[in-house]
């Protein structure tokens, strides 16, 4: 091999050996990765931490991938959407928003809730939006459509307590199990229809 | 019905069908309840009767379309099979109201001498606040008892409240069928505690021409069993209904629900992902394993896993930084460990016996970014 060939061979793998040496100095627990992915993700990561995000969703995020023993490439593609998602909520939410606030915020987005619904949240709720937000993404995830889950929640987030609206999503749980159609359950089950299409007496 | 076929064949098999079919849409849902009930309508012996009610509903976020039907074989030999749809749509909602009309058709028919049917159309405005409401609702159509069509109209007011897991909700109506004329007075109660749902019913029937009067109430109890099963227990007096046919009487009724699954569209998976087994890929809710969280007043949360017949239980989620934790056990069937697990949003699976990580039950399903699912949950 010449010294032409060579040269550039070496300064890739320098550069992925820094980058390595890099990541897992910064967060010991990315050395669970393959060092390849793992250069990609402490990247993926410290740009997100000079951006202003936070930085534990998107290792968390990488670990999980690790523990499912999904492909490089993969992983890198989940950590890399995982940030976009952080800083559209970011914008969204604002720059005082919490770390938990943008994680939940994230997952609300990629669940399907729409921007104008966390902006609305935003301004309705004095307190943090973590859960309320949290709440709306487990929702959707449960089959409630989006701008149901999203009615839901907004109007119960003004004054209801954190603990009120993970009783709520737990109630529309159990409407779910009992038969209810998710939007349904999500709902005020006190309409017509609803009271109508109950099963009656012989 | 079918042409030469018996109504319970028809039945049996939309109820077959409910129970097999996957869904079409991710908010169809279908149950079907097979029961047992003691009937003595007003004027009449008491019977016993065995039923067959399969449900289907289409549900949208600005309307839904229902139907039931309930076939019903009393131990004389006679039959009776009714069927109701039943579509409703909504207008947009806004910070306080919200506007709905519904139209439901249906029809009933007892041995092979009664039928019934009727066409009705309702127009409701709600006020809707956090944790009350009130509506007021016009109704008019057409009802027929083997004849020509007798007019229906109605006008109505309601309330209703809710504290805690307690909903109030009372009512007035005043009822035109033809020359029949009734006023409905009716409140009803319904509570939640853990896998028991409560319902109660109280009314009274006056100011009536045709219609019956008197006082009436019922009560029906839901137990959930499992993830598609339930128990439901009903039974009371309810008025004569000349709009839909149901003359007044008293009844107690046993039936075991089955709900259709699964209940929404599950996201595509590749068979080659490690994490999913082959319980979770054919699209059950259930991992074998069901997840309970409880958070402690210390910082601290209970996180308990009921594994049945389980030598090896352990937990992995973004409040473990995805490494498996072993459960300790403390009872039959029960692992718990108690952890730190902050306030949000988390994503957890669940292994057993050192098995393939599983979404456990008791959270919600999620695309996992890795061609598989992760279990989520919210901790307040």
């Amino acid at each position: 091999m010449t010294a032409r060939r060579l040269l550039p061979a070496l300064a890739v793998g320098l550069v992925a050996t820094l980058l390595a040496r890099r990541a897992a100095a910064q967060d010991p627990r990315l050395a669970r990765l393959e060092p390849g992915t793992r250069a990609l993700v402490a990247a993926l990561v410290d740009s997100a931490r000079a951006a202003g995000l936070p930085a534990e969703p998107l290792v968390q995020r990488a670990l999980e991938g690790a523990t499912k023993r999904a492909p490089g490439d993969r992983i890198v593609a989940a950590v890399r959407r995982l940030g976009a998602d952080l800083g559209r909520a970011r914008e969204i939410l604002g720059s005082a928003a919490s770390l938990a606030e943008l994680e939940a915020g994230a997952a609300a987005l990629r669940a399907g809730a729409a921007p104008a619904v966390l902006a609305e949240l935003r301004r309705t709720r004095r307190q943090p939006l973590t859960v309320p937000l949290a709440v709306l993404a487990d929702l959707v995830a449960s089959g409630v459509p989006a701008d149901s889950a999203a009615t839901a929640v907004l109007a119960l987030a003004a004054t209801a307590r954190d603990a009120d609206l993970v009783e709520f999503r737990r109630a529309v749980e159990r409407d779910i199990a009992l038969g209810a159609p998710p939007a349904a359950a999500a709902s005020v089950r006190l309409n017509a229809a609803a009271r109508e299409a109950r099963p009656g007496p012989p | 019905m079918t042409p030469g076929k018996p109504a319970w064949v028809v039945l049996v098999g939309a109820a077959c069908s409910l129970v097999s079919a996957r869904a079409p849409a991710a908010q169809t849902t279908g149950t079907v309840d097979l029961g047992i009930s003691t009937v003595r309508y007003d004027g009449f012996l008491a019977s016993g009767a065995a039923s067959l009610t399969p449900a289907v509903r289409w549900e949208s976020p600005r309307g839904m379309v229902s139907a039931h039907g309930t076939y019903l074989r009393f131990e004389s030999g006679h039959r009776s099979l009714q069927g109701l749809v039943i579509g409703s749509i909504f207008t947009p909602a806004t910070s306080h109201w919200r506007g709905e009309l519904t139209a439901s058709t249906g029809a009933s028919s007892y041995a092979h001498f009664a039928s019934f049917w009727h066409a009705i159309a309702e127009a409701r405005v709600h006020l809707l606040g956090d944790n009350r409401g009130a509506w007021i609702g016009a109704t008019g159509g057409l009802t027929s008892y083997g004849g020509p069509g007798r007019p229906v109209a109605a006008a109505a007011i309601g309330t209703w409240a809710r504290r805690g897991e307690l909903t109030f909700l009372g009512s007035a109506s005043r009822t035109f069928v033809g020359d029949t004329a009734y006023t409905d007075l009716a409140s009803s109660v319904h509570a939640r505690r853990g896998s028991l749902d409560l319902e109660a019913d109280l009314g009274a029937r006056v100011w009536s021409r045709g219609g019956g009067r008197g006082v009436y109430g019922e009560a029906n109890a839901t137990v959930i069993l499992g993830e598609r099963t339930a128990l439901v227990v009903a039974g009371g007096r309810y008025p004569t209904d000349p709009i839909r046919g149901s003359i007044a009487g008293r009844y107690l009724s046993v039936a075991f629900r089955m709900r259709r699954a699964p209940l929404r569209s599950l996201p595509a998976r590749d068979p080659r992902a490690p994490l999913v087994d082959e319980r979770a890929s054919s699209g059950s809710s259930s991992s074998g394993a069901r997840l309970e969280i409880k958070p402690d007043s210390g910082g601290t949360t209970h996180v308990v896993v009921r594994a049945l017949g389980a030598t090896l239980v352990e937990i992995a989620g973004d409040f473990t930084d995805w490494q498996p934790v072993g459960l300790r056990h403390v009872e039959d069937d029960v692992w718990e460990a108690v952890l730190r697990i902050s306030s949000g949003l988390h994503r957890v699976d669940v292994r057993v016996d050192g098995g393939n990580w599983l979404v456990p039950s008791g959270t919600t399903r999620t695309a996992d970014d890795f061609e598989g699912e992760a279990g989520i949950f919210v901790v307040p």
